[in-house]
């Protein structure tokens, strides 16, 4: 008698009626290739359960208690789910206060601007934009967030086409401060379009964790960007494009 | 109805460790599990007169949680796949050896799981449910609920292979 995957998956998951489950285990003992698929099986089983099993003995967050507990103010319409805020307005001045009281911006931009060695600056404003420059542009203009080379001084996150069809990206810079941008490709430069400085980059291997990424450059890519976000093809398409818009 | 309430609050405050569980297969993340863990804690209790005395408190839970996650993913949208799976590649380097890492290979295989497959696992590997139970919460026929799982299973292993025996 031979059983299909379906019935070996069904008895490892307990749903094998009394028969034929009385048959599979006969013939599974004098069949050791048909009892490996079934340990197979259960042993997957057994590994996401120990996977998740951990968080049965965390704490419960004070919060899920207290709002089971008793009378939480249900905030309007609880059939809406909000995570986390996310319309943020993008510069609001309160928010960009808060940020400039950490840094005032010329104490931002002075480690950037083109010192005694002009053209390492990642940063140019000498045109009065904000242009990427040295290992910033060349980053933007080269580097790929599916190949990022180990230890480079800017990494790559999020490539996407804005709403006019240009590109964007988005970088944390590692050595200066980790300050993490945006910045879209204008002509045959990158135009930063977002500067901050990132703590949370600066405190670990900077990831683009929604949690990670510093409101304002979240903020950001979520008013440029049309569409979905590139993929690593698209990513490398754009780059043997140069960066220019595809034509339309 | 306040009798039936405060019952109620008793029963989901001892439910809490498990719907947390529920939750993380769903949405990977400890901080976005949570919220859907108070979203449909909220809800539960604004329908506490919808739930049956006779039926399991867990499965409903199960299923509006169920419920705040679709919400979720259509709301959230393109946000949440473009970030999560770079953030758990930073987890697996940090974290400590043996069993803990292997339950992070296991829980960013199953953050890779189309969602509704992903559910699949949740209610019956993870959460030990019947067939018949976790069908009823998808609102699916048995099966596709069969199907899913086995295509689930089929990538689960795909992409964990075995498990090393040393480190089990």
């Amino acid at each position: 008698m031979t059983f299909n995957e379906e019935t070996l998956i069904a008895y490892a998951d307990g749903e094998l009626d009394a028969a034929t489950r009385a048959a599979l285990e006969a013939a599974a003992a004098s069949d050791p290739q048909l009892a490996a698929r079934i340990a197979r099986h259960r042993a997957l089983r057994a590994r996401l359960e120990e996977a998740f099993a951990p968080v049965l003995g965390e704490p419960v967050p004070e919060r899920l208690l207290a709002s089971t507990r008793r009378e939480a103010p249900l905030q309007g319409a609880s059939n809406v789910v909000r995570l986390e805020p996310r319309a943020r307005p993008r510069w609001s001045w309160p928010e960009w206060s808060a940020i400039a009281a950490s840094l005032v911006l010329g104490a931002l931009l002075g480690p950037l601007l083109p010192g005694p060695r002009p053209g390492n600056a990642p940063v140019d404003t000498r045109t009065g934009q904000m242009l990427a420059s040295g290992v910033l542009a060349r980053a933007l203009s080269e580097q790929l967030a599916s190949a990022q080379p180990p230890g480079a001084p800017v990494e790559i996150g999020v490539s996407f086409s804005d709403k006019d069809g240009g590109y964007c990206r988005t970088f944390v810079l590692r050595e200066r401060q980790a300050l993490a941008g945006l910045a879209c490709r204008e002509g045959s430069a990158w135009q930063v379009v977002t500067l901050v400085r990132s703590a949370t980059a600066a405190a670990s291997g900077y990831r683009q964790a929604a949690s990670a990424l510093p409101p304002a450059v979240a903020g950001t890519l979520d008013e440029l960007i049309a569409g979905e976000p590139l993929d690593a093809a698209g990513e490398a398409a754009a780059r043997a494009r140069g960066w220019n818009r595809p034509a339309r | 109805m306040p009798a039936i309430v405060a019952e109620l609050r008793t029963e989901l405050v001892e439910l809490l460790p498990r719907l947390r569980r529920f939750a993380r297969v769903l949405a990977r993340d400890p901080h976005d599990a949570d919220d859907l863990v108070q979203t449909a804690i909220e809800r539960a209790l604004a329908h506490a007169g919808q739930l049956r005395a006779d039926a399991p408190l867990a499965a409903w839970m199960f299923g509006i949680l169920r419920h705040a996650w679709i919400d979720e993913q259509r709301a959230r949208g393109r946000r949440g796949r473009l970030f999560a799976p770079a953030e758990s590649a930073e987890e697996v380097a940090d974290a400590a050896q043996g069993a803990a890492v292997d339950a992070i290979a296991v829980q960013d295989a199953v953050a890779r799981l189309p969602e509704e497959q992903r559910l699949a696992v949740a209610l019956v590997l993870v959460e030990g449910l019947s067939y018949k139970e976790a069908a009823h919460i998808m609102e699916a026929p048995i099966g596709t609920l069969t199907s899913r799982l086995a295509r689930a299973r089929e990538a689960l292993q795909a992409m964990l292979g075995e498990r090393d025996g040393a480190g089990g």
